[in-house]
């Protein structure tokens, strides 16, 4: 099976500031892929690039299969509940499923704030409610922007959990983070420097596990 | 099985809707300022006639001054309150709205449900407001009072999302709503400005929501054709707004399959 994702020569200014100067990777199924750089190294540009949120300069971006994307910031509706949100992106999602994402309140620890409203809602909470909104489809690539920023140390883990249970299943998975703490989590780990995409030493080896992918 | 759109719709409406229920300073605003807004122009406005230039027989007219400004009062609370609201809702969710479009919610069926929320605010606000000029004064028909209500609602309520979907700060936002308002609507009444008969002010927003809420106040011929005109605004605003609104939240789609396979091995470079 080929990649579910592929970027080729990536590029994108903002202004005269050149944030990715022609970055090209793979993702195949059932990978964890990590993207490590400092802040402002265009991680976030890059991620919204493949979701399809910016448009680059040039290069291209092959995508296949549903699609899981997490921002950075929570992005929700400060008015709504947690249960109007799930109510909301079932829609949005249309897999015709009435209780999606039901099992990721539990998996994460927070049902029990179904009924209120996000703007009652803990740093940790809404980060939950964000990553779960990008998870409950069951989609086969998942991009993930600092996703586990705000989570107490029993959900960092629950977290780590889930992404393997995924993984098990077949998703792919991309983390873009400042930094990792446990680097062996992941099957290849990049590091976006300069605008450009360079392997980080792992125990394997980077381009045969990123390229050959890992059967699930 | 997978929703139909029009399920996907409802839903989308329900949530437009439950957004702006639950704007509490705009509720307070509605209940509060209102009803004190047109008391105080009760108190301090005489009822000395005024001449007012009324389009329809292209005539001038002798009407209370007293209570052409409560129908100002009307139009004035009306086009701060709708703006307020259409813009809260539109500027603090494009995000949200732009997410929503990545995880696959039809961007027209998001539109739809703003139309329609939007529809609904300004009914909702301009019966109200309609209601309360009753407490004061018995218009010749109300009815047709909270139809030129209406219309500036709804040219006030597309206003409010081109804001909204167009200026970043909250702040700035609310000046240009009300700074905007405030000349439209108060240069349309004779006593605040009397220049208020200019030819110019007919090109205004309130201009035409004005001449129906004072033939209607007033028993006068009524000039249906300035229905139509008062909605010119209105459309124009929604259609600049909603063109920001898909340029915002639009997603770019990927092909699946390259043309050509990538070579095997890694394009980025190794670094340890």
């Amino acid at each position: 099976m080929g990649p579910l994702m592929e970027a080729r020569e990536l590029r994108k200014s903002f202004g005269r500031r050149e944030v990715l100067m022609g970055v090209s990777f793979s993702v195949m199924p059932g990978t964890l892929v990590g993207i490590a750089g400092e802040n402002g190294s265009g991680k976030t540009t890059l991620l919204r690039i493949l979701a399809g949120e910016l448009r680059p300069d040039s290069g291209d971006v092959f995508r296949q299969g549903a699609l899981g994307y997490c921002p950075q910031t929570a992005v929700l509706n400060e008015t709504l509940t947690v249960d109007q949100h799930l109510d909301f992106f079932r829609a949005a999602y249309n897999t015709g499923n009435p209780q999606s994402g039901d099992e990721f309140l539990e998996m994460l620890g927070y049902e029990r704030y179904r009924g209120e409203r996000v703007h009652s809602l803990s740093g940790g909470t809404k980060q939950k409610l964000n990553l779960t909104l990008a998870l409950m489809h069951r989609p086969k690539l998942l991009l993930l922007d600092e996703p586990y920023q705000g989570f107490d140390w029993e959900t960092y883990l629950r977290f780590w959990d889930l992404v393997s249970a995924l993984r098990g299943q077949g998703c792919a998975i991309l983390i873009i983070s400042h930094l990792f703490f446990e680097q062996t989590r992941f099957d290849v780990l990049y590091r976006l420097q300069d605008g450009r995409l360079r392997i980080r030493g792992t125990t394997d080896t980077p381009s045969e596990k990123s390229f050959a992918g890992k059967e699930p | 099985m997978p929703a139909s759109l029009w399920s996907r719709y409802l839903t989308a409406t329900r949530y437009a809707l439950a957004e702006q229920v639950r704007n509490r300073t705009a509720l307070f605003l509605l209940v509060i300022f209102v009803p004190t807004w047109d008391y105080l122009f009760r108190l301090v406005i005489p009822d000395d006639p005024v001449s007012f230039l009324f389009r329809a027989t292209n005539a001038m007219i002798r009407v209370s001054g007293l209570d052409l400004s409560l129908l100002t009062a009307g139009l004035y609370a009306i086009t701060l309150i709708v703006g307020f609201m259409l813009f809260a809702s539109t500027r603090k969710n494009t995000l949200f709205d732009r997410r929503l479009v990545l995880c696959g919610y039809p961007q027209s069926l998001l539109i739809l449900a703003k139309l329609t929320a939007l529809v609904a605010v300004a009914i909702a606000v301009s019966f109200y407001t309609s209601l309360v000029i009753l407490a004061f004064w018995q218009p010749a028909s109300l009815p047709l009072v909270w139809l030129g209500f209406l219309c500036s609602a709804l040219g006030y309520g597309a206003f409010g999302l081109l804001i909204g979907s167009l200026v970043r700060g909250e702040l700035e936002g609310f000046f240009l709503i009300i700074m905007i308002s405030l000349i439209d609507t108060s240069l349309q009444n004779p006593i605040g400005n009397p220049v208020a008969n200019e030819i110019f002010l007919r090109w205004f927003p309130s201009y035409s929501p004005m001449q129906f809420v004072v033939a209607g106040a007033f028993n006068r011929e009524i000039p249906w054709l300035y229905v139509l005109y008062s909605l010119a605004w209105p459309l124009v605003f929604a259609f600049l707004g909603f063109s920001i609104f898909s340029w915002k939240t639009h997603v770019w789609r990927y092909q699946k399959t390259p043309p050509i396979p990538m070579a095997n091995g890694s394009p980025a470079e190794h670094d340890g």
